[in-house]
């Protein structure tokens, strides 16, 4: 297919796109036909039982009334492990912003100082990424034994992972008619990079570093099934005591965390905006 | 002050961009460099410059060879030659006076500096440069916030504080209407006369090369087609200049 001319204007318009005819409406039908095996190939992969459902309402309704009324009367000792896991968040992602901002500069194309560091960083930040927190928080609780330390570890290490691509992106996507502006007034490489390269994108990483806050406050939810403290350890101990107006209590408070969380990040972003 | 002699440069595709340019600009003088889409007029600038590096030729700026110097030596000797362009190339969040200051940059390694500090002294500076280019009142504003003509402003009067022998101007009045276009240029004409400045300045508006040069340049496919005073360029010889791009 060779350009054609557009309405005797002599203005070019590109190939044709797409298909056409009858070879087009083929194409379409075999596409269709290969999601719907993707699609049927899940349901069969994941077992999928819906009459189950159906069949096992009986028990979901039976926890739903021993969970209620939730048990306020322990409100106040599960205070500490709701602060514990806003902290573990906090601790990672600050830990995970201070390794990442570094390793974004050298996994940036515009802005590396060579080739091998860029490959060297995008590593760290693809292997970090690729292995869920969880993994992580063992890892670390088998390293530092149980507690929120091992959560706030985790969180740090994945985070890289998270941080270092969106923020080498952010720093790839920026103007950079400002930064060649400072190198040919003769200032020194940091210079341009705390002069032009910082303001410039600073409110987009720290609304980056803000959301990735909110995403850890919520994984660290979790961690604590896996010994790495906060909240989610209460939460794990009390369904294996069958304690389910305690897990309610819980999941009440975990709600308020992450509604919190949400409105907080939400507000401060748009005010970086 | 600027001296080039024999600057020729190939691109890696192949193109000829520059072949065997040469041309002067005095102290105080305020060349303009005319010439047709392609014509290499920004590659003269950026070569100049030393953002591209020239494959032959020499850039003399008071007395120094550029395309000689490399790494930190070259970075010192580019404080003696400012460059604006036409985006203004600000940094968008930053101040205007943090803009301006920002250009003095190179001569100062401290620690301050290299962790976003700016000199008091430079900051003091950079309000006598915005008050040469009559934006004094807006030292304190954002630079995104500021129009096209403004924009450039500030960025001449980052050009200042670098403190320059040699300005070199790529289109600067390009994006600006008439009116802010011509406000530039008498502002440059002033700057090369009472600061001593050579302008090198390339243009694309022949009105404007008529009311402020002192000489006109003429560049076609890379070469030097006139170089002339003012006083003698014709209209024949610049409408040769865009009769040779439209052919």
């Amino acid at each position: 297919m060779t350009d054609r001319v557009a309405g005797g204007q002599g203005r070019h318009v590109g190939p044709a796109r797409g298909w056409a005819g009858p070879l087009g409406h083929a194409v379409h039908i075999v596409a269709a036909l290969a999601g719907l095996l993707i699609v049927i190939q899940s349901l069969i992969v994941v077992q999928a039982r819906p009459q189950d459902l159906v069949t096992g309402i009986h028990g979901m309704a039976d926890i739903l009334r021993r969970a209620m009324p939730p048990d306020f009367t322990q409100l106040d000792k599960e205070l500490w492990p709701a602060l514990e896991t806003v902290d573990i968040a906090i601790f990672g992602t600050l830990a995970g912003v201070m390794m990442a901002l570094p390793l974004a500069v050298l996994a940036a194309a515009n802005v590396t100082p060579s080739r091998p560091l860029y490959y060297a960083a995008r590593g760290i930040i693809g292997f970090t990424r690729a292995v869920p927190d969880l993994v992580w928080a063992l890892f670390f609780v088998t390293a530092v034994g149980l507690g929120p330390f091992p959560g706030g570890l985790a969180l740090a290490v994945h985070s890289i992972g998270m941080l270092g691509r969106l923020f080498a992106e952010t720093i790839e996507h920026m103007d950079m008619a400002p930064i060649d502006a400072l190198a040919l007034t003769g200032a020194r490489r940091l210079q341009i990079f705390t002069h032009g390269v910082v303001p410039s994108v600073l409110p987009a990483l720290l609304g980056i570093g803000l959301y990735r806050l909110d995403e850890n406050i919520r994984a660290s939810l979790v961690l604590g099934f896996v010994g790495a403290g906060g909240i989610g350890f209460q939460l794990l101990t009390a369904m294996n005591l069958f304690q389910y107006r305690e897990v309610s209590l819980l999941l009440i408070v975990i709600f308020v965390i992450v509604l919190i969380a949400e409105r907080l990040s939400a507000m401060l972003r748009e005010k970086l905006a | 002050m600027l001296e080039v002699r024999g600057l020729s440069l190939r691109y890696p595709n192949g193109k000829q961009a520059l072949t065997d340019f040469s041309l002067a600009v005095a102290a105080g003088e305020l060349v303009i460099v005319l010439g047709g889409n392609g014509s290499g007029k920004t590659t003269l600038l950026r070569c100049i410059a030393r953002a591209l590096v020239p494959g032959a030729g020499t850039i003399r700026v008071n007395g120094t060879d550029l395309t000689r110097l490399a790494g930190d030596r070259l970075r010192r000797a580019r404080l003696e030659l400012a460059m604006i362009s036409q985006q203004a190339a600000l940094v968008r969040r930053r101040s205007v006076l943090a803009n301006v200051a920002s250009g003095a940059l190179g001569r100062h390694g401290g620690i301050w500096t290299t962790l976003g500090g700016l000199p008091n002294a430079e900051l003091a500076a950079a309000h006598l440069h915005l008050d040469e280019v009559g934006l004094a009142p807006l030292a304190a504003q954002r630079a995104g916030t500021l129009s096209g003509g403004q924009a450039q402003r500030v960025a001449i009067a980052r050009a200042l504080a670098q403190r320059p022998r040699v300005l070199l101007a790529d289109e600067p009045v390009a994006s600006l209407d008439p009116e802010a276009a011509e406000d530039i240029m008498r502002l440059l004409r002033r700057l090369a006369a009472e600061e001593n400045l050579a302008v090198l300045c390339v243009l694309h508006q022949v009105e404007l090369a008529y009311a402020y040069a002192d000489r006109v340049v003429g560049i076609r496919d890379g070469s030097v087609a006139f170089d002339l005073p003012r006083a003698d360029l014709s209209r024949e010889a610049v409408r040769q200049l865009y009769l040779s791009e439209a052919a």
